[in-house]
């Protein structure tokens, strides 16, 4: 049976920040992951976006972590060579009760510590972001709002966390754990492993990781959000826009890295995870139209996100982060949802040092927290969207990547107008060659 | 810089035409694959000039380019408003090259499933005609049955008769009140076993990992492995969207508009040729 200090469960961005921060100290980590590759699950439908910290309550851990970790963003991604848009944001209201979410916000926000922060009027709103609606009566401007691809953060750092000698096990689905003398036996689809100590990151399924050992008192509840994705190369906004509307939430269009827009919902319920849903759609377009009236609306996909909502044994909605300690070196990050992208690298260190201290270990002197993008362009141009060669699809194999998915979520081949139907039969072929040794 | 009188983007049956009518002028006719045809070189069904399959169509167009410098395995990354062009060409690195005249025959692009933003699951199995065309024709693929085709348009109803010739159960639904398509087209199905729904589209897919099932707005529920999108076809002018309607100039076949015969695209292809070469 392989043994290590540490293993963390789940490689969502929460999992692979908590196992790049292990490596901070000096023990021996592993992380499993039931699927083939990691970021495949909640990571993968995420809104992007890295919040300011003005929408938690002064005091909480949420606004404590978020406002930190959004004033550390910008580093964060220089050392893992992401690239991160600090766009700004505006949050718009066209009514009375709007109005009055924003000053909430405004306050709160002050209350963070936020710098920068202002309420303006529509028409100064307007002059930042031409295209607003002229129903747009007031907004809250964040300077500090920005956007990260959220795969690709939660990649680097995992490339990051290997290249530091952390282990990865993908294909490895937990079946039980049992504590024993000393630690812990996790039963996995590939094998059993023993730790010492657990950072159970494992999203939707957090809860019920827990109570494979421990009691838990935290109990998920999911809930969805739809989204649609424009094409690149039309005129979008320059920062996020935020719809609060007089009955709740609307929708959030994200000016991505990438070049895309994104566009989600409120949210609804959810019958199928990950699936989405028609009126959802139907009713983000017309909203949008509502919103900004000139946008081109040029889709070229829709996918739906969940949300791990944390309640407790009573029912009632947690507002916080949960963070579990059943017993001392067994962590669980549990209902981890907004503003969880943002403060991904925060509980990733919080739940690290917690086992560390655990295990009574040292810093480790040798951690090198620097990690480099994919850059080795050829001339060989296999996807015509996006402008993405062999040889960058390669170097992504090399860094990991086993299936066409995989090679996406790494340098963005089939993102574009065709949606892969004109390049993945020749990634897949990549791939092939790969396995057979004839690359 | 190298300087061309012209360059042809694209060396399928519009551009090959376009480079043939352009006699007397250096040319270059850049490709991204490694054999002039384009789309024709993954049309297995015949009535391509007489009676010729697509690929064997396009070798007979191909012939007679002495003149022409072909350029294979290369894809133009840019063209800019100063009449340069950036290529990138496979084994052989970048290049740029100035040019007089421009001709665009890029061709036309399927419309992808996630335009369509179809409800429900994301699995695998959801394939555009064209792209399955191609991986069964050049590739030798055979697709999981059963099979449902969104789209009775020419493409549509050329996949349907080749699904079925595999004996692979296959739909094919249509939103119309009737099937698309030119008529000799349509004939294809004649005799062989495809299931026809007409007046209705898919509206949820189902299928965690590997397609389930889709449901049709009509309410029934198909189950299949495999979902071929032909919802029609956008063309495919990237590379000039950001030029603002230069007079050096001219797009012909699929990019300029989508053609439903191959006469009509080298008939485009050469008067865009025979355009050049009278200015």
């Amino acid at each position: 049976m392989k043994s290590y200090d540490a293993a963390v469960i789940g490689g969502g961005v929460l999992g692979c920040f908590a196992l790049r921060s292990l490596c901070r100290y000096r023990l021996s980590a592993v992380l499993i992951e039931a699927q083939a590759d990691v970021c495949m699950g909640i990571t993968r439908a995420n809104s992007a976006i890295v919040y300011a910290g003005y929408d938690n309550k002064p005091g909480s851990l949420k606004a404590r972590m978020c406002v930190r970790a959004n004033r550390r963003f910008h580093e964060l991604c220089s050392e893992l060579d992401v690239p991160f848009s600090r766009c700004g944001s505006l949050m718009t209201g066209c009514g009375e009760k709007a109005k009055a979410v924003l000053e909430k916000k405004y306050r709160d926000g002050i209350a963070n510590g936020l710098e920068g922060l202002a309420l303006i009027s529509g028409d100064k709103a307007r002059k930042m972001e031409p295209m607003l609606s002229r129903d747009v009566k007031m907004a809250l401007y964040a300077p500090m709002t920005g956007t990260v691809n959220p795969w690709r953060l939660g990649i680097a750092a995992c490339e990051n966390a290997v290249h530091n000698g952390a282990e990865l096990r993908l294909n490895t689905k937990l079946l039980t754990i049992e504590k024993t003398e000393g630690g812990y036996v996790l039963r996995t689809s590939t094998g059993d492993i023993f730790c010492k100590a657990v950072i159970n990151c494992a999203g939707l399924s957090a809860d019920m990781v827990q109570r494979m050992a421990f009691p838990c008192a935290v109990s998920i509840e999911t809930d969805a959000a739809d989204f649609i994705v424009m094409d690149k190369d039309i005129d979008n906004p320059a920062h996020i826009i935020f719809q609060e509307k007089e009955n709740g939430k609307g929708i959030t269009a994200v000016p991505c890295t990438e070049g895309n827009l994104l566009i989600d919902s409120a949210p609804r319920a959810m019958p199928r995870p990950f699936a989405t849903d028609a009126a959802g759609i139907d009713s983000i377009k017309k909203q949008l139209t509502a919103l900004l009236p000139e946008l081109e609306q040029d889709i070229i996909r829709a996918f739906a996100a969940v949300r791990p909502n944390p309640h407790s044994e009573d029912g009632r909605s947690i507002n916080d982060f949960c963070i579990e300690t059943p017993a001392p070196g067994f962590v669980s990050l549990i209902g981890i949802k907004t503003p969880g992208l943002t403060c991904a690298e925060e509980l990733g260190r919080y739940a690290a040092k917690i086992c560390a201290d655990y295990l009574n270990t040292e810093e480790n002197p040798h951690f090198d927290g620097r990690r480099k993008a994919i850059n080795c362009a050829d001339d060989d141009i296999v996807c015509l969207c996006q402008g993405i060669s062999r040889a960058e699809i390669i170097e992504s194999i090399r860094r990991g990547a086993r299936t066409v998915e995989a090679v996406k979520r790494r340098v963005g081949t089939g993102m574009g107008r065709c949606q892969g139907s004109r390049c993945e039969v020749r990634i897949a072929q990549i791939l092939e060659r790969y396995r057979n040794g004839t690359l | 810089m190298e300087h061309y009188d012209i360059l042809i983007v694209g060396g399928g049956a519009a551009g090959i035409s376009a480079a043939k009518a352009a006699k007397g002028k250096k040319v270059l006719l850049a490709e991204r694959e490694e054999k002039l045809g384009g789309i024709l070189l993954q049309c297995a069904h015949r009535g391509f000039g007489g009676d010729l399959s697509g690929m064997e169509y396009a070798a007979t167009l191909a012939d007679d380019l002495d003149n022409v410098e072909i350029s294979l395995n290369t894809t133009v990354l840019s063209v800019s408003e100063n009449k340069t062009a950036l290529l990138s060409q496979k084994d052989c690195g970048r290049r740029e090259i100035s040019f007089s005249r421009l001709i665009l025959a890029t061709g036309a692009m399927e419309i992808a499933a996630g335009a369509l933003h179809i409800a429900g699951d994301r699995p695998k199995g959801v394939y555009t005609a064209g792209m399955m065309q191609k991986l069964v024709n050049c590739n030798g693929f055979v697709p999981d049955g059963p099979v449902v085709i969104l789209g009775s348009g020419d493409i549509g109803l050329i996949m349907a008769e080749t699904v079925a010739k595999m004996d692979i159960p296959v739909t094919l639904v249509e939103k119309a009140a009737a099937l698309g398509g030119m008529a000799r087209n349509r004939r294809r199905l004649d005799g062989l076993d495809v299931g026809i729904r007409l007046g209705s589209t898919v509206s949820e897919i189902f299928g965690e990992k590997e397609l389930e099932a889709v449901l049709l707005s009509n309410g029934e529920k198909l189950l299949c492995k495999t979902l071929l999108v032909a919802v029609g076809l956008e063309c495919d002018r990237k590379l000039i969207k950001k030029l603002e309607n230069p007079e050096w100039l001219r797009l012909c076949g699929n990019c300029e508009r989508v053609h439903p015969m191959i006469e009509s695209v080298i008939n485009d292809g050469t008067q865009a040729g025979e355009w050049v070469c009278g200015i």
